[in-house]
């Protein structure tokens, strides 16, 4: 396993939280107007606007991982170091998505604290 | 450069296309006087129902954008490329272009049908740098 491995997983992780919001939208929302262009806007349950809330961090989260893994390779920087951090945050972006869903509070925000944290020390390591 | 290289390129200057095919109708609809102010109330006139939907399908794009380029980054990284990734892109960007005269139709299900191929093309280049 590679950081680049770790890569591909958090992709197919944030794929599938785009999955279950689309899924979890159809719970309140017809098909009809899933597909339609959605021109107005219409309320979803409370645990779509939690996967919807998620996936925008999920976004944000991989919009700041990946550049730092990128640059990590790509100047030969990797170590067991940096697999061991970036395996870190890919495990607390995991646990963060139920938690979110669930609502479970503390949990949530120290899964994300960890990520955060995971990706800023990816960025020292690659200075 | 390879195939995904030169799809991400392009990808990304679609991106570029969309912002423009948004702003420009946005900011003659409601006006630059609204646009360039910090947007702390909702504009005194409406957007049309064709600009907000190029203005939703330019954000969609920014979340496959984003997965699209991991993948791409993945596979050029790990020097996965094959022809079956290369295909992946084409049909990535292929349904991107097609989705914005979709969404700005309001093709249903043409529109969700054509954001499934663009999502499912980047699941599986992702898939094809795990295996």
């Amino acid at each position: 396993m590679t950081e680049t491995t770790i890569l591909a997983a958090y992709g197919l992780l944030v794929l599938l939280t785009i999955l279950l919001q689309v899924l979890g939208s159809l719970q309140t929302l017809s098909m009809g107007y899933l597909m339609s262009a959605r021109d107005e806007p219409r309320e979803v349950g409370r645990m779509t606007a939690r996967m919807n809330r998620a996936l925008t961090n999920s976004i944000t989260a991989m919009a700041l991982f990946a550049p730092a893994i990128l640059l990590l390779v790509v100047q030969g920087k990797t170590t067991s170091t940096t697999l061991l951090v970036a395996q870190l945050f890919l495990v607390a972006r995991i646990i963060y998505l139920p938690v979110y869903a669930l609502g479970v509070p503390a949990i949530r925000t120290l899964a994300w604290l960890v990520g955060f944290a995971a990706t800023a020390v990816l960025y020292l390591l690659a200075l | 450069m390879s195939t995904e290289l030169t799809v991400l390129t392009l990808a990304a200057l679609l991106q570029v296309v969309q912002f423009l095919l948004y702003a420009v109708p946005a900011n003659r609809e409601v006006g630059p006087g609204y646009t360039m102010s910090p947007r702390d109330r909702a504009p005194s006139r409406p957007m049309s129902d064709q600009t907000a939907r190029l203005g939703r399908a330019f954000d969609n794009h920014f979340q496959g954008l984003i997965l699209f380029t991991i993948a791409v980054g993945v596979i050029e990284m790990s020097g996965q490329n094959s022809g079956f990734t290369g295909l992946c892109a084409w049909i990535y960007l292929a349904a991107r272009v097609a989705y914005i005269p979709a969404y700005a139709k309001g093709l249903r299900p043409g529109r969700s049908a054509i954001w499934s191929a663009g999502f499912l093309a980047t699941t599986l280049m992702l898939l094809a740098a795990l295996v």
